[in-house]
């Protein structure tokens, strides 16, 4: 008898270290993954920002290495909030279109100005499903600011969701800009749509 | 500015009788009547909404920021413009540098009332050091030295002991605030020793410059932000406001996080303990 509840406790116990060791594999791998990520785009991003290159073909270089680590889709539905449900298939489809015209004008008109640039990749910690890669900007003649990645991977390739400055982030900031819009035009989707047109008509 | 005004010199005191507590008996007159309408009950999400956002004055606050955009717009921005196309960096740098030198007591005042022993030496020792090397505290010769900057007023301090942000307040010369950061803000600027210094011409006179170029300093370093929120924001007003809240709660949050131990480096430490882990 007390051979088997030994055997038990001990077979017990190895399963529990092995799960616990196979999830600590897992989430360091995946937190490495996240920061060879964060780094990787970074760097990219920084090449170009500081590199010679036109305005213009800056803006391009930057548009598609933002297509390739940014959920934009993903950052829409959640910059809808609760109107991504009450909206229609074809409304849904319009404004994320939009969304990802102005997201793209809007970061690389704001990175495109920069010169100088340093990233330094700092600790990269774990919230919920998601990974948080911390991060140090440095400017010329500006203080250090420290920006969060946040990261996901629904797959094998982690994309960004959010950029967090100095405690601001991009999608909260967004989601509560649409909000307000909808909430004075009568929570017309349609009415954010066409404001939204004419922002990505403007910038471009 | 009117003669009559120019002639006799005011105290940053006064700005508060002479500009705020108007325009605040104002937003309070109106705030009674203009109060921002709550959704239906029966839409939970758009009550949930109403509640998190927490601006219960919104037409109130909303008329005050036209007016200060428009004042912005026409006045402030072209001054900060100027003032950045008009002196270097280097002295827009010392200027920043020395201006918050000033705060130096307010702010170790702050550090000590938040039970942050480490940021209150970090804020001794850099005004120690930069306004003797620093020459005034011109040059921020403290941060290479080990002494970094942080953010420290009573509005944080209030927070940091957990009194909630309560209902957002956007209010002429002050800007985005609320009722927790408006109360700190009028504790920072009573309680600065600045303040009760000294009388005269001489000292008003002083008080008053460091007043309107802490105020053009502010504004051209914000110059570039503010620019891209005005022209890429649906509803600037409300963006300004989430922007507002969300860099108060992450300056609160480094505080919350900043507790470096103030054991001496030659005492014993505790296997894998930091000494002098980094404050950022």
């Amino acid at each position: 008898m007390l051979h088997r509840r030994a055997f038990l406790l001990l077979t017990s116990t190895f399963t529990m270290s092995g799960l616990l060791t196979g999830r600590m594999a897992a989430f360091a791998q995946g937190t490495d993954r996240a920061t060879a990520f964060v780094k990787a785009t970074g760097d990219k991003l920084v090449a170009v920002v500081n590199g010679p290159g036109t305005a213009e073909a800056k803006r391009r270089d930057l548009t598609t290495i933002i297509d390739a680590a940014i959920d934009v889709d993903g950052v829409g539905r959640f910059c809808l909030g609760r109107f991504w449900r009450q909206a229609s298939p074809e409304q849904q489809k319009h404004y994320l279109e939009l969304f990802h015209k102005v997201l793209v004008t809007s970061v690389t008109a704001k990175l495109g100005e920069y010169q100088g640039v340093k990233l330094t990749i700092g600790r990269t910690r774990q919230q919920e499903e998601e990974q948080i890669v911390s991060t140090v900007v440095e400017r010329p003649n500006n203080p250090p600011t420290t920006v969060d990645w946040v990261i996901t991977q629904p797959t094998s390739a982690p994309r960004i969701i959010d950029v967090v400055a100095e405690g601001t982030s991009l999608r909260i900031t967004q989601r509560s800009d649409y909000a307000a819009y909808l909430q004075r035009n009568g929570n017309s989707i349609d009415a954010l749509i066409g404001a939204m047109r004419q922002q990505a008509a403007q910038n471009i | 500015m009117p003669a009559t005004i120019r002639a006799r010199l005011f105290t940053p005191q006064d700005v508060c009788r002479w500009a705020i507590a108007p325009c605040l008996a104002l937003g309070l007159a109106m705030g009674l009547t203009a109060c921002a309408e709550a959704p239906p009950a029966d839409d939970p999400e758009a009550v949930a909404e109403f509640k998190e956002l927490n601006d219960p004055l919104e037409p109130t606050n909303r008329f005050f920021y036209v007016i200060y955009d428009r004042v912005d717009t026409y006045v402030l921005e072209p001054i900060a413009r100027a003032y950045r196309n008009v002196v270097p960096v280097p002295v827009r740098t010392g200027v920043s540098n020395a201006l918050s030198n000033l705060n130096t007591p307010v702010k170790l005042g702050n550090d000590i009332l938040e039970g942050k022993p480490r940021r209150a030496g970090d804020t001794t020792m850099r005004f120690l050091i930069n306004s003797t090397v620093g020459v005034l505290g011109v040059f921020d010769v403290a941060t290479g030295w080990g002494y970094g900057k942080h953010d420290a007023d009573f509005g944080l301090t209030l927070g940091h002991w957990g009194v909630p942000d309560g209902p957002y307040l956007f209010l002429p010369v002050v800007g985005p605030s609320g009722t927790r950061d408006l109360t700190g803000f009028a504790v920072d600027t009573v309680g600065d020793p600045f303040m009760w210094v000294g009388q005269g011409t001489a000292v008003k006179t002083l008080g008053w410059t460091r007043f309107y170029v802490d105020a053009i300093n502010a504004r051209e370093r914000a110059l570039d932000p503010v620019e891209s929120i005005k022209k890429t924001a649906l509803d600037p007003y409300a963006t300004f406001r989430s922007l507002y809240r969300q860099y108060r709660e992450g300056q609160l949050t480094k505080l919350r996080d900043d507790n470096r131990a103030t054991v001496p480096v030659w005492f014993p430490q505790m296997a894998g303990q930091e000494i002098n882990p980094p404050s950022r």
